[in-house]
């Protein structure tokens, strides 16, 4: 029974095939996959996928990645919180005023604790949606050619090409210490 | 993103080895996926055995708590003045513990304390369960328990809204946003190395519970200038809101004009007491894992004793807060404050007095010597008596205070500890541990992707 659940759900996840046009290398050295970016990018490949177990600066420099836009979701999304929380407190101050004490009804110092915490909760909600969809999070196909061997100790570079074009970036992946280069074509 | 000095990823040696991470040479990115993912396997013996101890337990605080709903609050022993006792003395306590995971996972990340990233899911993890079993004491205190959702705001018929000014309305905020928070820095911290374990399973079934903790990750250049960029700013928002949280759960105290609760030394003593006990429990988790497991080369002697100075540390803050608690009232203009201290060290409850100072102060000042520190069965009796300590320096705050009012009429010392109150502590201690038992066979307990980076990158230059 066990077997066949097992079965079922290996097909699930198999899904159906795509195709992929282009070039796939497995390196073992970081300093090989920099110095192959830094080529590539040179002949005007930009759309260039690196896959690795671990983020490596030095290839990001190569790739000239710049800074991620999810700063400023999540910085619209702490003020949006902020907002709220203190929105929060004086409306239902005012929706029903009930004097204590003599005071305020819109006494500031208790309504920091709220709005802090709520800029907080929609800071990293904010934060956390950005970097999902920025990272186009959760995906079940990945949108290049994929191995195992990425999230253990090989680095996958991916050139989406075919043609000519893709036996020149295959020939450099070669000379650039690749361990196996496939092309998906 | 950069390897500037604000990088918190930047390692520090010529060689790209991070020198405060994993130092065995040995060690390879391929062996570090094995053996950090050698814990999600079919549990043995020993396992089944702690486990079903843990269910037994458990069902024993049900039962006490099935009981007082059926019977009514009356049956947990609470009495005029005491009226808060060990329910809210096991919220404090729980809310404590769960402080470390945020203090190791974002606090240190900040401070590139590089050695938090062998312990730190492991931290988190005991956060979230911690909140969790926290979470439930202000349910399990409420005389009717099926009502909780009226401390949220939500639209209702009559307008009626919660006290913004109570502190008891700022814990939920604060308390609930903790809780999300840290759940979701768990979840995203875990998503690298639930698509390791993904890639290294051996059914399709297992296979699928990875998959949607790893949500697909391929681990792809754009979706690690996304992810660490996130990972700084949850990082960033984290570390105010554990100071925040704690500060918030001592104005529970401090807000009110109780002797002993009145006072501006609250926050910080309460945050220095929760790390305290956060960081001691962490040790107590990872102590018996590390060794069933056999993994000392991914959490070293070195690991540990970094641990145990934290301890040290805030065990230096607390004791110089009962201290100054102790001058404050010597010097100040109130004789009710004078005369709680007094009470609380030579009173009825002076022996819960001196098992938390003795456990909180005295017994944590032998680790000054670093053989105490690297020693692990000492280290981890320690620990013990350092949670034992902290759950009583709760007590001690909250019932002693209670017990002995402005009003001398009411010091007739009436509270003791029933059965129900006992049985659903214990169960509180099985309910955190359920969970983790759990936790350490479905998901890594490791963080593989941030110990590989302590690792010396593989290089032609230098292979050659």
């Amino acid at each position: 029974m066990i077997k066949k659940i097992d079965a079922l759900v290996g097909k699930l996840l198999e899904g159906p095939k795509v195709v992929h046009r282009g070039v796939l290398g497995v390196f073992y050295y970081v300093d090989d996959v920099t110095t192959l970016v830094t080529t590539l990018r040179g002949l005007g490949h930009t759309n260039i996928t690196v896959t690795s177990p671990v983020p490596h600066h030095d290839v990001e420099k190569a790739l000239g990645q710049g800074p991620s836009l999810v700063r400023w979701v999540t910085f619209c999304g702490g003020f949006l919180g902020a907002t709220a929380g203190f929105s929060l407190c004086f409306y239902s101050m005012y929706s029903w005023p009930l004097v204590v004490g003599g005071k305020e009804l819109t006494s500031l110092p208790p309504f920091v604790v709220i709005g802090y915490e709520s800029m907080i909760l929609l800071g990293a909600l904010s934060n956390l949606i950005a970097m999902l969809a920025l990272a186009r999070l959760p995906q079940l196909k990945a949108p290049a050619p994929y191995d195992a061997r990425f999230t253990e100790d090989r680095i996958g570079v991916w050139v989406p090409g075919d043609g000519p074009e893709a036996e020149r970036v295959r020939d450099l992946m070669r000379g650039h210490g690749a361990e196996e280069v496939t092309l998906h074509a | 993103m950069t390897t500037s000095a604000l990088d918190p990823h930047a390692v520090t040696a010529s060689d790209g080895h991070d020198p405060h991470g994993v130092t065995d040479p040995a060690i390879t990115q391929k062996s570090l996926n094995a053996d950090s993912l050698r814990l999600i396997s079919k549990p043995g013996p020993w396992w089944w055995g702690i486990f079903i101890l843990d269910l037994t337990i458990l069902a024993i605080g049900m039962i006490a708590e099935r009981n007082q709903i059926a019977l009514g609050i009356g049956v947990a022993g609470h009495t005029r003045p005491v009226m808060w006792a060990s329910y809210v003395t096991n919220f404090v306590f729980w809310v404590g513990i769960a402080h470390c995971g945020t203090l190791v996972s974002a606090v240190l990340f900040l401070f590139r304390s590089h050695f938090r990233r062998s312990v730190y899911r492991i931290a988190e993890a005991m956060t979230v369960f911690g909140v969790m079993t926290a979470g439930l004491f202000p349910i399990i205190h409420l005389g009717r328990p099926w009502f909780p959702y009226w401390l949220f705001p939500y639209p209702n018929q009559r307008q009626l809204w919660p006290n913004f000014r109570s502190p008891l309305e700022w814990d939920v905020f604060a308390v609930t946003t903790y809780m999300t928070v840290s759940t979701v820095f768990f979840l995203v911290g875990m998503i690298p190395d639930a698509a390791a374990a993904r890639d290294r399973a051996k059914s399709a079934i297992a296979k699928a519970w990875f998959t949607i903790f790893s949500m697909g990750w391929t681990g792809s250049n754009v979706q690690w200038k996304h992810y660490y960029t996130a990972y700084l700013f949850f990082a960033a928002l984290a570390t105010p809101l554990v100071f925040s949280v704690h500060s918030v759960v001592s104005w529970d105290f401090a807000m009110a004009q109780v002797p002993g609760w009145h006072s501006t030394i609250f926050a910080p003593y309460f945050v220095a007491g929760a790390i305290f006990s956060g960081v001691a429990m962490v040790i107590n988790l990872i102590i018996p894992i590390r060794k069933a497991f056999k993994l000392e080369h991914i959490v070293t002697t070195d690991h540990m004793e970094k641990l145990a100075k934290l301890v040290l540390f805030t065990s230096t803050i607390v004791g110089y807060s009962y201290l100054t608690e102790f001058f404050m009232a010597w010097y100040g203009p109130s004789k009710y404050e004078r005369d709680i201290f007094w009470w609380r060290a030579t009173g009825h409850f002076a022996w819960a007095f001196w098992i938390m100072f003795t456990c909180n102060v005295i017994i944590p000042l032998s680790l000054w010597f670093k053989p105490v520190r690297r020693n692990m069965a000492v280290l981890f009796v320690l620990c013990l008596f350092v949670n034992v300590g902290m759950w009583f320096e709760r007590f001690v705050i909250i019932v002693t205070s209670l017990a002995h009012p402005f009003e001398p009429a009411t010091w007739d010392i009436n509270y003791r500890m029933s059965w129900t109150e006992a049985a659903v502590l214990a169960g509180s201690f099985a309910w955190f541990l359920m969970y983790f038992l759990i936790f350490i066979r479905v998901l890594p307990a490791f963080s593989i992707a941030e110990v590989k980076e302590t690792l010396i990158p593989p290089k032609r230059k230098a292979a050659a």
